[in-house]
């Protein structure tokens, strides 16, 4: 018996109902019952960031947050970030410095970075690439995606 | 497997003590990828996100309270965790990622027992009370006789940890948790936990606790003396240094051969002591 119980979700302003087993997480409520698949899977273990998403305006994984746990949270998953056609300033600055390559860890990086220019409007590139750094890419090296995310600060500044 | 989300502690001790199978949830950080690998299989899930008294930090007379679902990021933001407590927080600002931390919990953590962990160190350092809840009440267990194994510790299991206390004295103490690890955010390799209070010149209080060192932290008594009263020279810090290495029975992993561990510590102890003077 899977003992599925009726859970009631808040993805990017939009309430959603499900029924989801206890020990389904929300990475697998996203990608296979709500077909939000921007939220990518990867370690399935907390520790490569490609499944990084907003909860209640605070990163969080979804590969560690039960589905049962994440109701009454305000969930911003990658989709959720264009408004009104346009992206986010974070992915159009990732595409502008071309901070992408095969892209599987460019929404959990975007949804990162947002959550450090919201709390800092301004950081430094060492911030950046501390804030970065539990996300893991295998393709850019970082610099580009952190040069990205620079270029939303408020001006270059040096390494400290 | 079940999930009940309880709204007392009373409530979620009864549950946990009617099933043995039954696991608490607090940040999930740890046990949902547990459950991920399939490397538990508990009847029911008891989330304690709901319970109120398990959350938060309170000031109260002589100790610092951090509910047990206390976020690591919470901790680290707080700056009432200063003097002796400072050392707690030093630790939880250096706990993995920001993703992590928003979603860790100290309790989670301390529950797990994972001696490569930072918060065992710290509260050993801190000379932390941990406080376990049962049906029949309430009973306060020091750090110091809480972490007994590679992921075991002292707690009932029909017990919840409700809190950690930290004590406010000695009250011109300070704290650092220096950390050794590859690479930002993994676990340490070695990590020192250090507590001191200096008063014209000669050490008045010290306490330290090494982490990533063993099944436990490892902390005697006998350096704690070594350094109190001794006006921490290179000589003196040495010998502290020598003892803890002496002490230590760390493993061989990807985090280093456990002679590479052990030869980090004097150095490592050295460092924690600089910052602080």
């Amino acid at each position: 018996m899977t003992d599925k119980q009726a859970v009631t979700l808040s993805i990017n302003g939009d309430p959603y109902e499900v029924l989801a087993a206890p020990r389904q997480t929300l990475l697998q409520v996203l990608r296979e019952q709500l077909s939000l698949t921007g939220t990518k899977c990867a370690c399935n273990n907390g520790v490569c960031g490609s499944c990084t998403v907003l909860a209640d305006g605070l990163p969080m994984r979804a590969c560690l947050m039960l589905a049962v746990a994440a109701t009454d949270r305000e969930i911003t998953t990658i989709e959720g970030l264009e408004a009104d056609g346009e992206l986010h300033p974070v992915q159009q600055a990732i595409i502008d410095h071309q901070g992408l390559q095969c892209g599987f860890c460019t929404p959990g990086m975007v949804i990162a970075a947002k959550a450090l220019l919201d709390s800092n409007p301004n950081p430094t590139l060492n911030e950046i690439r501390e804030e970065l750094s539990g996300n893991l890419c295998r393709c850019t090296g970082y610099v580009k995606i952190a040069d990205a995310v620079l270029s939303l600060a408020g001006a270059e500044r040096g390494q400290n | 497997m079940k999930y009940i989300e309880p709204a007392s502690l009373p409530e979620a001790l009864e549950i946990l003590s009617a099933d043995d199978e039954a696991r608490c949830l607090a940040g999930g950080a740890t046990l949902v990828a547990m459950l991920n690998a399939d490397l538990v299989e508990p009847s029911t899930l008891i989330g304690l996100r709901r319970i109120d008294e398990l959350a938060g930090i309170s000031v109260s007379g002589d100790h610092i309270r951090i509910g047990a679902t206390t976020t690591h990021a919470q901790i680290a933001g707080d700056d009432r965790l200063t003097g002796n407590a400072a050392v707690v927080r030093d630790a939880a600002r250096q706990i993995a990622h920001s993703a992590i931390r928003n979603m860790g919990t100290i309790g989670g953590a301390v529950c797990h027992a994972d001696p490569n962990a930072d918060f065992p160190g710290a509260l050993v350092a801190a000379n932390a009370v941990l406080e376990a809840a049962g049906q029949s009440g309430r009973r306060q267990i020091p750090a110091d006789e809480f972490f007994l194994d590679y992921l075991e510790t002292s707690l009932e299991e029909d017990e919840i940890l409700s809190a950690v206390m930290v004590p406010v004295e000695p009250v011109g103490a300070r704290g650092r948790h220096l950390k050794f690890s590859r690479t930002h955010g993994d676990y340490a390799t070695i990590s020192i936990s250090l507590v001191l209070a200096i008063n014209s010149g000669a050490c008045s209080h010290a306490r330290v606790a090494v982490g990533s060192a063993g099944p436990a932290p490892v902390h005697l008594a006998e350096v704690d003396a070594l350094l109190t009263g001794s006006d921490l020279s290179g000589e003196t810090i040495k010998q502290a240094g020598q003892k803890l290495m002496e002490a230590a029975d760390p493993v061989d992993d990807v985090r280093g051969s456990a002679e590479y561990r052990r030869m980090i510590i004097p150095g490592l102890l050295q460092r924690a002591v600089d910052e602080l003077r």
